[in-house]
């Protein structure tokens, strides 16, 4: 996912455009609708609208301000309200999202770093029969999507064992110390994180393995095992580094996949986060909801994305100097 | 080249064992509904029946046949990847090869076209079309593969840019092959592992973001997918449904999308030249 070439404000331009795309789309996207939707699709719905709040979203859906206004009122947090939850659409928003950060951003740190580690490790010992044997394990790993995995933990550890919860992010009114708290939110937490781990670690095992395993190969490395180096000092002073950035490269690319993956997690358990949220949402038809949660979730992704293609070029200066 | 390749590949163990699955299941999806037993949209039998002779799998809370039901599932879920999965990859060779053999301010529009769809995370946009239009999933499909070019797009421009330089490619010029010609007759054949390796992942990106959004409740509630079973069944865990309800829709996603990956993986580990000293 690497844009930049010659212009550092390439990166910038591509992912705004992206987000004013996102945008437009979700602004055009109801007035396209044919007819009176906000009855058509609240007739579907548990929530029954009087008639002051159906007005209310017509006018909310109104084009009166056109495109600008729109962006005027996403950047000040007048998202649109919530008439499935009785809230201001962005309070819903930033309310689940903590829990997405938390589950997601502990998902992704945890897999990279052991996907790395161990795919460096294997590629060092590669051709053994333990390598060969775990290269296999991930393989087929890669090849269970979140859901059926998430489904399984949950039957078998959460219904049918009982050690660990099987909804929500802590125990409701229980009046713990900090300490308890953080073992409840943890003990919470487990079985939605080994479904995300379960699911990122193989790609990042496989991608570290295939590029540790280039590396490996070129004459700086044979040098400095020829100097007497550690191997531990080969491998992760020397070696891994130049690994790392197909990593990154992928990064971007991989990002779609963990948030469709996280949506459906969350679901599974009944996490708190924004992907239960948007579940609700799309069950009763709550419009503003739904919407909210995707623009937002979109730009985050944009963001994210774009401070990682600037940490490629910190990574790799030879990228910047190529062209 | 081509022939080697092609024998290598049959020799590894992945790129068999995922065509096999994927050939099991293809033939499922395709002769599936000759073979099962009742119509799934028929709600006539009694609900939540444990397996028996005449239902194998038993019958779901609306007291469809969940055999029946299994089968249409798979078969939707297939459909919606393979028709995803094609469309992406045509217009991704279309829009590679244009830019490529272009050049220029063509080129440059176009993978700067690229650059901006492919920052856009597919699923939002998904999830906006069908939350508001509640559309077919061959319009979804149709939806998500105009989101999922651009790698496709970018792999065949990069490739095609250095077969572009190539002597044959110089000599067909200079003997007055025309440009459909050329991208036709040589560009097009030349890349063929190409479109096989997207066509696959793309394939298996769709099947995973169908059964996502499935899962979800993005689909008509009345549609038969392996996504949208288990969110039913999910619903019944208290009671004892799982080895009959719960696990037959798992076992055929993990399996399809497992099938998809063995041989992704493979054919990337064969094809691509530097890959291949990691076999």
């Amino acid at each position: 996912m690497r844009i930049w070439k010659k212009n550092w404000s390439i990166p910038v331009f591509v992912y705004l455009a992206a987000a004013l795309v996102m945008a437009y789309a979700s602004f055009r996207l109801p007035n396209l609708l044919p007819g009176d939707f906000v009855t058509a699709m609240y007739a579907g719905s548990d929530v029954t609208l009087n008639a002051e709040q159906e007005a209310e979203l017509r006018a909310f859906y109104q084009d009166t301000h056109g495109f600008p206004g729109y962006l005027r009122n996403l950047a000040t947090l007048d998202w649109g309200y919530s008439h499935a939850f009785m809230a201001p659409v962005s309070q819903l928003f930033l309310q689940a999202l903590p829990w997405t950060l938390l589950l997601m951003g502990t998902a992704h740190v945890l897999s990279t770093l052991l996907g790395f580690v161990l795919g460096v490790e294997a590629a060092w010992r590669r051709g053994s029969l333990l390598e060969k044997a775990v290269v296999g394990i991930m393989t087929v790993l890669e090849g269970i999507p979140e859901i059926c995995s998430g489904v399984l933990l949950l039957l078998v550890f959460a219904l049918s064992l009982g050690w660990f919860p099987a909804a929500g992010a802590q125990m409701a009114y229980a009046d713990h110390t900090f300490g308890q708290w953080i073992a409840d939110v943890a003990h919470h937490l487990a079985l939605p994180l080994a479904t995300l781990i379960l699911a990122y670690l193989p790609g990042n095992f496989l991608l570290a393995r295939a590029g540790m395993v280039m590396v490996l190969e070129s004459w700086f490395v044979l040098t400095a095992r020829a100097k007497g180096l550690p191997p531990v000092r080969v491998r992760y002073v020397h070696a891994a580094r130049n690994a790392l950035l197909p990593m990154v490269t992928r990064f971007g690319l991989r990002f779609a996949f963990m948030i469709t993956g996280a949506l459906v997690v969350e679901t599974i358990f009944s996490y708190p986060g924004l992907g239960t949220l948007l579940f609700n949402a799309i069950a009763m038809r709550d419009l503003p909801l739904v919407q909210g949660i995707v623009l937002f979730s979109a730009i985050m992704v944009l963001v994210v994305n774009l401070g990682m293609e600037y940490i490629y070029n910190l990574l790799d200066p030879r990228v910047g100097h190529a062209y | 080249m081509h022939i080697d390749v092609g024998r290598q590949i049959g020799k590894d163990p992945w790129f068999i064992t995922g065509i096999s699955i994927l050939l099991f299941l293809g033939f499922l999806a395709v002769a599936g509904p000759f073979l099962v037993p009742h119509d799934p949209y028929d709600i006539s039998f009694s609900p939540l029946h444990p397996p028996s002779a005449d239902h194998w799998l038993g019958t779901n809370d609306g007291g469809m046949d969940i055999l029946s039901e299994l089968v249409f599932s798979l078969r939707n879920t297939v459909i919606f990847g393979v028709t995803a999965g094609t469309a992406g990859l045509v217009l991704g060779v279309v829009a590679g090869l244009f830019s490529a053999w272009a050049g220029g301010w063509t080129d440059q529009v176009i993978m700067r076209l690229a650059d901006i769809v492919l920052a856009i995370p597919s699923v939002m946009v998904l999830i906006l079309v069908a939350a508001f239009f509640q559309p077919s999933p061959v319009v979804l499909a149709l939806t998500l593969a105009g989101l999922a070019w651009p790698t496709t797009a970018r792999g065949v421009r990069a490739q095609a840019l250095t077969l572009k330089n190539s002597l044959h490619i110089k000599a067909a010029q200079h003997m007055g092959g025309s440009g459909r010609y050329i991208i036709a007759r040589h560009l097009m054949p030349e890349l063929f592992p190409l479109y096989l390796i997207n066509f696959a992942a793309k394939t298996r990106m769709a099947v995973f973001m169908e059964a996502s959004l499935a899962f979800l409740g993005l689909f008509d509630p009345g549609e038969k997918s392996l996504g949208l079973m288990i969110s039913y069944a999910l619903q019944y865990y208290y009671l004892d449904i799982w080895s009959n309800w719960l696990m037959p829709p798992i076992m055929l996603l993990s399996l399809l999308i497992m099938g998809a990956t063995f041989v992704t993986i493979s054919m990337e580990k064969i094809f691509d030249p530097r890959l291949r000293k990691t076999v």
